[in-house]
């Protein structure tokens, strides 16, 4: 579904992400762990054109995002994306945040997308606050909201950028949850994630970057068990 | 003190014309310049170089060179160089329109350049195009921090509206100083426009914090 070949990103003279090969397969659920500034994030984002490869190639569905003349509006709307901080809209509720963007972009109606809105809004548990602003949420539920609105959009594929690390330990579990839950669906997933039992437990496959390379990659029981390279082994060490 | 106030009745109607006189391209002023400000912002903002050079050299003209002056070429200058006869209220509404786009793109920019970068990501990734983003998204939270500086600029503008009296237009400001030489008797009429500009002011002020309290509703 997703093969990226000799991906590089630099800012200015700083690399950041060094000759990057790997695929995900559909249905595949992949998790990317490694130190704070590998360069886990800057790849996530160049899943889905957030920042531009320096050079190399990201394709999906057949579809080279990094060609010319790529709609990446049209592949972005079959790539759902949960972010650190939420970013939910602050001025529209709870449902407005599910609904805008499916009437928006895909010209569904209002009733429809407001119905499949709140099927979501049950699904991740929070189905009385559709009329809540985002600001009157904890930040579990926020992120709760964060996962139904990318998921409004139906995409084939969601990217995760450390979905849990901006929230209160308690809070961590309600999203994991739901996270877990989607996994079990089908759902195609990227995760970027410090929830090393997450890793474990849901991941298919477990990606290892550091100082912008992937080091190791393999399936979760394996990686964690015997990690192959010096690197992962000093990582883990300081993590478990 | 010799304060005869008793004289300027007759002249009190004339003079409350002006209220809506000064209003009308007071209104339309603020009409254009909003409108062309955001237009300005996002030349600014935006990644096509020669418009971000016109908006910046637009702001730099306009905010570096007196209103007056502004007023007066408008006034003058188009009847010599085209030959069109310029009335005063066009004029009035060109120089405080065009003057007015200047500042309030520097606010309306700061005010987007302030919306949390993520707001932009999140929109992006859900592939909502580039239009509706910068409608509904950012500028709808933009306009909430700007509030306070939006209206500031509209007080002002309603206040220095008093200087189109010099190219005979007849504003509040104007009819002042025509009831003044006609009694000779100066300070009551000037201090009853003066009471008139302090109204309108106040009741702007009301307006925007009515408007301020609505956006708040989803804090």
């Amino acid at each position: 579904m997703i093969k990226v070949e000799h991906l590089y990103k630099k800012f200015g003279s700083n690399e950041v992400l060094t000759d990057i090969s790997t695929d995900i397969k559909k249905g595949e659920v992949v998790s990317i762990i490694g130190p704070s500034g590998s360069g886990k994030s800057t790849f996530l984002r160049c899943l889905n054109m957030l920042e531009i490869p320096t050079s190399g190639k990201v394709i999906i569905n057949g579809q080279d995002l990094t060609g010319p003349k790529k709609d990446v509006q049209k592949i972005r709307q079959g790539i759902g994306m949960v972010f650190q901080h939420f970013h939910l809209f602050p001025h529209l509720t709870v449902l407005e945040n599910l609904t805008y963007a499916p009437m928006k972009v895909k010209g569904e109606s209002k009733s429809l997308a407001e119905e499949k809105a709140r099927a979501l809004l049950l699904r991740v548990g929070l189905a009385e606050k559709e009329k809540a602003y985002p600001s009157s949420l904890s930040g579990g539920q926020k992120q709760r909201v964060a996962i139904a609105r990318a998921l409004a959009m139906e995409p084939e594929l969601m990217l995760f950028d450390e979905p849990t690390s901006a929230l209160d330990p308690e809070m961590v579990k309600e999203v994991l949850d739901v996270m877990k839950d989607l996994a079990k669906s089908g759902m195609t997933m990227a995760v970027v994630t410090h929830e090393m039992g997450f890793a474990r437990e849901v991941a298919d496959r477990v990606l290892f970057l550091d100082h912008g390379i992937l080091v190791e990659e393999g399936k979760p029981l394996e990686f964690f068990a015997s990690p192959k390279t010096e690197r992962a082994r000093d990582f883990l060490e300081k993590v478990l | 003190m010799n304060l005869d106030f008793s004289q300027m009745v007759p002249y009190i109607p004339f003079i409350l014309e002006g209220i809506w006189v000064t209003l009308k391209f007071v209104i339309v002023a603020i009409i254009l310049g909003s409108i062309l400000g955001t237009i300005l912002a996002l030349f600014k903002i935006g990644s096509i170089k020669p418009l971000r050079w016109f908006a910046d050299a637009y702001t730099s003209i306009f905010r570096g060179t007196p209103l007056i002056l502004q007023l007066m070429i408008i006034y003058y200058s188009i009847p010599q160089l085209t030959g069109y006869d310029i009335s005063p209220f066009l004029s009035a509404i060109l120089a405080f329109g065009l003057n007015s786009s200047a500042y309030i793109s520097e606010i309306i920019r700061a005010g987007i350049q302030a919306v949390d970068k993520g707001q932009m990501e999140a929109a992006q990734a859900l592939g909502i195009p580039y239009r509706a983003m910068m409608k509904d998204i950012i500028l709808p939270q933009a306009l909430k921090n700007i509030l306070p500086a939006l209206m500031n600029e509209f007080i002002t503008l309603t206040k220095e509206s008093a200087i189109v009296s010099t190219i005979g237009y007849l504003d509040l400001m104007r009819r002042a100083q025509v009831v003044g030489s006609d009694l000779f008797r100066n300070f009551e009429p000037l201090l009853f426009v003066g009471l008139i500009y302090w109204c309108l002011v106040m009741g702007l002020t009301v307006l925007g914090r009515m408007f301020e309290r609505r956006l708040k509703q989803s804090d």
